[in-house]
């Protein structure tokens, strides 16, 4: 139903403004669930996620405008090199906790110096203009609403993945080592090799979304992938509740859009955004997920034939 | 390079070194007392140096009594947001990730807050020193930074005798390593979690008129310096207070000699590269692994 709800928005709101913004939430939706696959699921704290969303970003920038790449293939090189990135901090996937997430942090740091001094390679301080629209075989996407139906298939498709992955083998283990890693470790799992893999795919969906941002900006500037960027997806996920993906994608839009709606405020916009951030956390881990499937099991428990789902993801607990 | 530029270099790295240890000590202090990474910590730097400032304007103060209104006002707002808001969602049994995730809110609030207040232009610091530098040898020392050097160890002094020779600063103590307990022997553990967050808002103060004087104020001078600092405190070992000390100094030394050394747009990034092969290597940090070698 809420699919059908993002189908129809650029029918009914067709102003471009509304279409790019959402486009915009769409993107982050997709890197908040790959961070929710590694805070929720397997409980490693990175704050270096905007590192591979540049990566992706500009990989696939690069390969369009220098080389004249068809988009298809810088979409898969910009989820590869954030993916072969990711492997040199492999290693430090064996931190835990706030050392991870420091680790990360310094991580992004450094891409961000990159981004910003190597002229040469990625403009510099100027970024670079003139991004192409993306192609997909001999269709040419332009404007914002078709753009917008891309990003939207893609995180659709990435939000099934991210489901079917976690009651697998894979998504099984990586709960174990959330829950209690030396248990895991003496049922036979191998630690260091679940979580670098989750590691690595978080970062590969990641890149993808970096492509998307791309073509979506047409534009690419270094100051787009401050760590700043990384705290951001970190709040979409932590605001939509931690352990549910449909709770990624919520706290994508919430924290996309909330600064959008407190325009009326005009100076105060972001002192109410940090209030409202604080209230946000007040509400525990479940965030706005847990409230919402609070809300429902309310309303349903009034019904006699109402069936209770549990939320996805909690079942953790 | 010569001599005395390198003994300049020391000192300007040393100042700034004095500085992260401030800020890193705020952190410090908070994680070990509440487990919080506290990310608002780098706006109570910018407060002390806004509130620095405000007061100068309306007397002409010294340095050192700025420095004091500096800390004592870092010290209340810390004390009014632990009592205020993160105390709440403590009693609230919220999640720690949750609190650490809500201390961003709080700086966003605070950093809008504070240029809602003192607007978005960087405010010039009085001058407070001599202009005529020390000459130690052939090189020129600025005042200013032995001044900054002195206040910094100083404070670093005067809060190690505090924690070890009184009886609230034992109280912290004991309350951090086992808050169960202490409670159990009579510490009133809101009392000490608030005079925790006081005097890290202090130091956060203090280093914030330090670091004002240094460069200028605005109201987000706090944000990435206090990044830094807490790499600082992870550095030298996150948890100890001699760890968040050493930490910061080593910090200033290195940033300040990769400028010149390697280059100045990749400064920050050899402290970071520094930071995570020794998080590699030993995840303790550099005082886990002195004490290792012991």
């Amino acid at each position: 139903m809420v699919l059908v709800l993002f189908i129809l928005v650029p029918i009914v709101y067709p102003q471009e403004y509304v279409v790019h913004v959402l486009g915009l939430a769409i993107i982050f939706a997709i890197a908040s669930l790959a961070l929710q696959l590694l805070l929720g699921f397997a409980g490693l704290l990175s704050i270096g996620q905007a590192a591979f969303l540049g990566i992706g970003a500009y990989t696939s920038a690069i390969l369009t405008t220098t080389y004249k790449l068809p988009f298809e293939l810088a979409f898969l090189a910009a989820g590869l090199s954030a993916g072969i990135a990711s492997l040199t901090l492999v290693p430090i996937t064996r931190l835990r906790g706030v050392y991870l997430a420091v680790a990360t942090l310094g991580f992004t740091i450094i891409i961000h110096l990159v981004l910003l001094n190597e002229e040469w390679l990625t403009g510099g301080p100027f970024g670079i203009l003139n991004i192409p629209w993306p192609s997909l075989g001999p269709w040419r996407l332009r404007g914002e609403t078709s753009i917008y139906y891309l990003c939207l298939a893609i995180l659709v498709a990435t939000f099934i993945a991210l489901r079917r992955l976690i009651p697998s083998r894979f998504g099984r283990a990586l709960q174990a080592i959330m829950l209690d890693e030396d248990a895991a470790r003496a049922s036979g799992i191998d630690l260091t090799y679940y979580k670098s893999q989750a590691f690595v795919v978080a970062a590969v969906i990641t890149g993808f979304a970096g492509s998307l941002f791309a073509h979506h900006s047409q534009y690419l500037n270094p100051n787009d992938f401050t760590f700043w960027k990384s705290i951001e997806i970190l709040l979409m996920v932590a605001v939509g509740g931690i352990g549910s993906f449909a709770g990624a994608v919520t706290g994508a839009f919430v924290v996309t859009l909330l600064p959008e709606f407190l325009r009326a405020a005009d100076e105060y916009r972001m002192v109410i955004f940090g209030a409202m951030l604080i209230v946000f956390m007040g509400l525990g881990h479940r965030g706005l997920a847990g409230l919402f499937s609070a809300v429902a099991v309310r309303v349903l428990q009034r019904r006699p034939l109402a069936e209770q789902a549990p939320a996805p993801g909690l079942s953790r607990q | 390079m010569s001599g005395s530029q390198f003994v300049e270099l020391l000192v300007g790295g040393l100042a700034i070194g004095c500085i992260y240890s401030l800020i890193a000590l705020g952190f410090t202090m908070i994680i070990r007392a509440s487990g919080v990474l506290h990310f608002a910590q780098g706006e109570l730097v910018m407060l002390g140096a806004m509130f620095g400032v405000t007061a100068h304007r309306l007397l002409p103060l010294p340095f050192a009594p700025l420095l004091l209104v500096g800390m004592v006002f870092g010290g209340l707002a810390a004390v009014a947001i632990e009592l205020g808001v993160y105390r709440t969602l403590r009693v609230r049994r919220i999640p720690l990730i949750n609190i650490t995730i809500a201390t961003i809110g709080m700086s966003i609030l605070l950093q809008n807050t504070g240029q809602l207040v003192w607007g978005s232009e960087p405010i010039a610091y009085p001058k407070l020193f001599a202009t005529t530098g020390y000459s130690l040898g052939p090189a020129h020392v600025a005042p200013q930074l032995v001044w900054i050097i002195g206040m910094g160890v100083l404070f670093m002094l005067l809060l190690q005798l505090f924690l070890a020779f009184t009886r609230t600063g034992r109280a912290m103590q004991a309350a951090a390593q086992r808050p169960e307990t202490a409670q159990l022997m009579g510490i009133n553990l809101t009392r000490i979690t608030a005079y925790t967050y006081g005097i890290a808002g202090a130091l956060g103060g203090g280093a914030g008129v330090l670091l004002g004087s240094l460069f200028y104020a605005s109201f987000n001078m706090g944000f990435l310096p206090a990044i830094k600092a807490f790499v600082a405190a992870t550095l030298g070992g996150l948890g100890s207070i001699g760890g968040a000390m050493f930490g910061g100094i080593i910090f200033g030394l290195i940033e300040t000699f990769a400028a010149i050394w390697v280059s100045t747009s990749y400064k920050d990034a050899v402290g970071m590269v520094m930071l995570i092969l020794i998080l590699l290597v030993w995840p303790e940090g550099l005082v886990g692994l002195m004490r290792k070698g012991r």
